[in-house]
């Protein structure tokens, strides 16, 4: 009989009950373990979060040759970085695509070729999980999925193009036929909600910034 | 008119600013822009930005029901399973080399508890190199950098456990990167590429040629003339272009310095990625730290295979 949960698993029982928001490091977790040196952790890590860092490289990349150069890169920042984890500001899957976004930013953003994406019509209709779904990913995948939901679909739609899609808010005007003044606007609303979902604790206090 | 803004949150433009560089990233302009803007506020608010950004994209990557995530491909999880374990044993050997050095200048003092956990076994982990890599840095800065203008990372003998406490020899040394550049360059598999000079400035006068092995994927980088550069301003990257990748990526071949009066300097070639076909090799002035993608805006030196 197992005694004890392990981390994924808690993680998704505190995401269940919004009552129980309050983070309590656990340790060691994965990336601290990485951290030390420890080999089995790095096989864990590249089991359970290559296929979400192959995801979101496949979408913020030209080419699956440059997904599979970007997700190499991500995971060398991963080892690098996994001593900076502080359990308390975050859980590691967060840690983790943060990671992710800042070198696929960064690899779009210098390539000086065409834009990366298809026509809007042709791009893959993100399925957002439900919330119950989302926490089984991560309790800010949940309190994302929250705030997204109180947005109107234009504000999604704007989100949706500009952080799962890579396109700057200039190619976002352009596909929508939107004023850049609004794609700003929506954008700007749409991630300070997520912002203050993320920092209101389970008192509804918003937490210090 | 009165700021009426809550104390900690940025203005408008600062927060525009913020989700910009959270969301694609900013121009060298932009970010100069932001530079000059309240650093505390702005690195805060970007923070909780950032996290907001990549919680919005575990929420789009979430599987939905009855779906399952696409697993990465088997290359390329065996490709990340030895770049790991490559770059751990990286720092395993910087950290051994500290190591040995500390254990055999403790073994001089008697120190023996010191040598003790210094030489301490590795069995399943990459190495406890927390506080060796510290002592490398310890012992590098003693040292000077005497043997090499730039950091190398090289095979070091097994240190042998000591039984009596008395004082030992130390440890063969690790060779140079001039010697292990001679060494690959007498492998028939490895190839010699000469290196040009560009009209940057900083290359002015600069000679040299690249040493590659396709098979190890191990290099050196040799040249005389390129100009000192201040670490803290500015480094040297090394970049290779791989006939098998799209040309707008090359390779990341890592960053280098070059101190003042260096005559002629080796500089190992760290690439981050299996190079399978080498076209070229660039060196490009890049930021401290070095850059992912260059604008090639500085490249001071060239040199086509073939």
């Amino acid at each position: 009989m197992r005694h004890g949960l392990s981390y994924n698993t808690v993680e998704s029982v505190r995401a269940r009950d919004p009552n129980k928001l309050t983070r309590q490091p656990m340790s060691p977790s994965m990336l601290q373990r990485i951290a030390s040196g420890d080999s089995a952790a790095v096989r864990e890590c590249i089991d359970q979060y290559g296929p979400l860092v192959w995801s979101i490289a496949r979408r913020l990349s030209r080419t699956p040759s440059d997904a599979e150069d970007a997700t190499q890169e991500i995971f060398l920042d991963i080892w690098r970085s996994a001593g900076r984890f502080d359990a308390s500001q975050g859980s590691d899957k967060v840690f983790i695509a943060m990671i992710a976004r800042r070198r696929l930013i960064d690899r779009l953003r210098k390539s000086s070729a065409e834009p990366p994406m298809d026509p809007v019509e042709a791009l893959e209709t993100i399925a957002w999980a439900d919330p119950g779904t989302a926490a089984e990913t991560s309790i800010e995948a949940e309190q994302a999925t929250r705030a997204l939901a109180e947005l109107r679909p234009e504000q999604r739609q704007v989100l949706e193009l500009g952080l799962l899609h890579g396109l700057s808010q200039s190619e976002i005007a352009t596909r929508l036929s939107m004023p850049l003044g609004t794609v700003k606007s929506f954008m700007r609303r749409g991630l300070i909600k997520v912002r203050e979902n993320m920092n209101v604790d389970a008192a509804g206090v918003p937490a210090r910034v | 008119m009165s700021d009426t803004r809550p104390q900690g949150q940025p203005d408008e433009a600062m927060v525009d600013l913020l989700i910009k560089q959270v969301t694609e990233g900013l121009s060298p302009d932009e970010q100069r822009a932001l530079d000059v803007l309240d650093s505390e506020t702005a690195s805060a608010y970007a923070r909780d930005l950032e996290r907001a950004a990549a919680a919005v994209t575990l929420a789009g990557s979430a599987p939905v029901a009855g779906a399952t995530e696409q697993p990465l491909p088997a290359g390329l999880a065996r490709a990340l399973e030895r770049q790991a374990s490559e770059h751990f044993a990286s720092l395993d050997k910087v950290a051994d080399i500290a190591a040995a050095r500390v254990g055999a200048a403790a073994r001089v003092g008697a120190a023996d508890k010191a040598r003790a956990s210094a030489i301490e076994p590795r069995s399943h982990r990459y190495g406890g190199y927390g506080w060796l890599a510290a002592a490398a840095c310890l012992v590098l800065a003693i040292f000077g950098w005497q043997r090499s203008p730039a950091p190398q990372v090289a095979p070091v003998a097994e240190v042998p456990t000591p039984s009596p406490p008395i004082a030992q020899p130390l440890p063969p040394e690790p060779p140079t990167a001039a010697e292990e550049r001679t060494a690959l360059l007498a492998k028939s598999d490895s190839l010699k590429i000469p290196l040009a000079a560009t009209k940057d400035p900083a290359a002015a006068g600069m000679s040299g040629d690249v040493v590659w092995d396709p098979v190890t994927q191990r290099g050196f980088l040799h040249f005389a003339g390129l100009a000192a550069n201040d670490p803290a301003v500015h480094q040297y990257q090394i970049w290779i272009f791989d006939a098998g990748r799209d040309k707008r990526y090359p390779v990341d071949g890592g960053v280098f310095d070059v101190p003042a009066n260096a005559a002629e300097v080796v500089i190992p070639i760290r690439a981050t990625l299996m190079v399978r076909k080498p076209a070229a090799f660039a060196v490009t002035v890049e930021k401290p730290g070095g850059v992912v993608v260059s604008g090639r805006e500085h490249v001071v030196a060239l040199g086509a295979t073939g």
